[in-house]
């Protein structure tokens, strides 16, 4: 048995080769074609906020497929609940942190009512999701137009512009994880349901309130993804025939990462090296001056590339080391 | 009290083509004396392309499965269509090339899926994103914001005959496939019971891919149906098939798990009824966000019923 030095520093190498390798990567190649990976405050502030939206969606989004729930309605969660903030802060004239709460509670109650139509019409959460998806986006509409704009209410727009503000988000989202998924009744059943869904039934766990729980916790997340990408421009353009589902795709890659840095650490803290990774490939590119078209192409290829390797390791390892697969 | 659960089961399995029905006289009460060829016509346009790519993609849905990537996998058929039309004038190698990339296309998605082990749905959304990135750098690499097939070429393929016959044949030819032979026995094995079918011998693998080849195949067709319709292609084009697929086959009766419950039918049910739908919003002059809302609803409502008769005792995942 392996003990000791030898066992954190294999926890330590597995944690940190891919956040730290990408980062490194990307640093090179800039400093070969000379150029700053962070120049300026401003790329700082990029690289952080992008760890925070996608680090939020990333947990809203594995919550529920950890469990084989595909949720499709993140993004129209992101857009209602920030419309309905924004709005009623307006509307009624009320101050900055008024929007976050407003926001914040809206994205709770569109993920809870999300949640309860799944386990009300007991569909695959798939369908359900689409139908809810159709649904928030329609309500933007219908509540907000062509969408909601308050840039000229700088007061307003100042949450996402600070960098304290983008790591305090990081922070207490991995906080508030943590705590709930690893020290709370609903953590324990949530992963008792995830590994086995009908001895956790029969054992007596409330498969529905953990459900509708989850969905809230998603919608809580993606509150705050809507509130950090409102104040971003003071802009919220609405969005309707699916337009606001691209919204979740950002989160496959860090939830892939987070799964693999799992293994040496904490789930959610890898989802947030996830998140580091793919925002530092994010920076990367636009810093080499990619075109949008060639960045998704290469992130897209990055993620079957990582899914391909996370696959099939096992047929990997055998191949380089030559040992058969099953051998004794 | 066992005649009344059947005729209960009866009642659920054509929930469906009830909506459908209802919506079509709607429509038509709706219309009266308006209704013209021109009309019908337009609901033919509106109806094909998403009714021919619904019923490949049934194949898929069948195993369990589903293709988020359909609409794109269109528009990047469609482009290399177009380019080599420009390139060689021939509307046969134009038809050819679309075939091809359909089916070239939703080979590599299947064969990513099958053989390097990946989960199908982010395969899928992957080639979402490479499809979609590539649909972009494509139109950009002719020079502009568009790449067009004279129209004055495809008009006269532009007919009602060629299209109805386009349909009728592909829809005939996978009723066959799926209703007549063992592959088609197959697939709905596959998505009723994965486990099972594997231990029978059955090639899982095989039968994922040839799913998809068909579905590559309805493609390929959608992408010469689009040119024909539109002949000029922007980043736009065909950009919401993808999501549209989905929401025909599930409101047109398929069960999302696939197996036995599958059918054909449930591609052109679907795709008829959400254009009915969209059309009598229309008619009622609603805003795009009230049409949306009242889609929404009427869908899950549709949905739900059709689901009574599978419903399980614990979540469905």
């Amino acid at each position: 048995m392996k003990t000791g030095k030898s066992s954190i520093a294999k926890r330590l190498l597995g944690i940190c080769t891919i956040p730290a390798g990408t980062i490194l990567i990307f640093y090179i190649i800039c400093a070969f074609r000379g150029i700053a990976f962070f120049e300026t405050s401003n790329h700082v502030l990029i690289f952080f906020r992008s760890v925070a939206t996608v680090t939020l969606t990333t947990f809203a989004l594995s919550i529920n497929l950890d469990s084989g729930r595909f949720d499709f309605s993140l993004g129209s969660i992101a857009l209602l609940a920030s419309v309905v903030g924004s709005t009623i802060t307006l509307n009624y004239g009320l101050p900055p942190a008024a929007m976050l709460v407003i926001t914040l509670i809206a994205g709770i109650v569109l993920g809870a009512f999300s949640g309860l139509l799944y386990v009300l019409l007991k569909l695959p959460a798939l369908i359900t999701s689409l139908g809810v998806t159709l649904l928030y986006e329609s309500l933007v509409s219908i509540i907000s137009g062509s969408g909601v704009s308050f840039g000229t209410q700088p007061e307003l727009t100042q949450f996402s512009k600070g960098i304290p503000n983008m790591i305090l988000v990081i922070v207490i989202a991995l906080a508030f994880m943590y705590i709930v998924m690893n020290y709370t009744k609903f953590g324990f059943h949530y992963a008792a349901l995830k590994d086995g869904q009908k001895v956790a039934v029969d054992t007596g766990i409330k498969e529905v309130g953990n459900a509708i729980g989850c969905y809230a916790i998603a919608g809580a997340m993606m509150g705050m993804v809507g509130y950090i990408n409102a104040t971003l421009t003071g802009t919220i353009q609405a969005s309707l025939d699916f337009g606001s589902i691209g919204a979740m795709f950002v989160a496959f890659l860090p939830m892939f990462i987070g799964g693999f840095i799992g293994r040496f650490s904490e789930n959610h803290f890898g989802m947030v090296l996830g998140a580091v990774t793919y925002a530092a490939i994010q920076l990367g590119f636009v810093r080499l001056g990619l075109s949008s078209e060639v960045q998704s192409l290469v992130s897209a290829l990055v993620l079957v590339g990582f899914l391909i390797y996370l696959n099939n390791e096992h047929t990997l390892a055998a191949l380089f080391t030559g040992k058969k697969k099953g051998g004794a | 009290m066992k005649k009344k659960i059947n005729l209960k089961s009866k009642v659920v399995e054509i929930v469906s083509l009830v909506a459908l029905a209802i919506l079509a006289v709607t429509y038509l009460v709706m219309m009266g004396d308006r209704l013209s060829p021109y009309m019908l016509q337009t609901l033919l346009n509106q109806t094909i392309i998403t009714a021919v790519v619904s019923t490949g993609a049934v194949f898929i849905y069948t195993t369990g499965a589903f293709d988020i990537s359909l609409g794109s996998a269109v528009a990047v058929s469609a482009i290399s269509g177009a380019m080599v039309y420009n390139k060689t004038e021939s509307l046969f190698l134009m038809f050819l090339t679309m075939i091809a990339v359909g089916l070239l296309i939703e080979l590599i998605d299947s064969a990513l899926a099958a053989f390097l082990n990946l989960p199908v749905f982010v395969t899928t959304i992957a080639m979402l994103s490479v499809l979609s990135a590539l649909v972009k750098i494509m139109i950009a690499s002719g020079g502009g914001a568009k790449i067009e097939v004279p129209r004055a070429v495809v008009k006269t393929l532009d007919s009602v005959g060629l299209k109805v016959l386009i349909l009728v044949v592909f829809i005939g030819l996978c009723i066959f496939i799926y209703n007549y032979t063992a592959l088609g026995r197959r697939e709905k094995f596959l998505g009723g019971n994965p486990i099972c079918a594997k231990l029978t011998g059955i090639s899982v693998k095989k039968l994922s891919i040839l799913a998809f080849l068909i579905a590559g195949v309805g493609v390929g067709l959608a992408a010469f149906l689009t040119v024909v319709r539109a002949p000029t292609i922007t980043t736009s084009t065909a950009s919401s098939i993808g999501m549209d697929v989905i929401i025909a086959i599930v409101f047109g009766g398929m069960p999302a798990s696939g197996g036995a419950r599958s059918k054909i039918s449930a591609a052109l049910v679907g795709s008829v009824s959400m254009v009915l739908l969209s059309q009598i919003m229309v008619i009622l002059n609603f805003s795009a966000g009230i049409s949306q809302c009242v889609k929404s609803i009427l869908f899950l409502a549709v949905v739900t019923l059709s689901g009574l008769k599978g419903r399980k005792a614990m979540l469905t995942r």
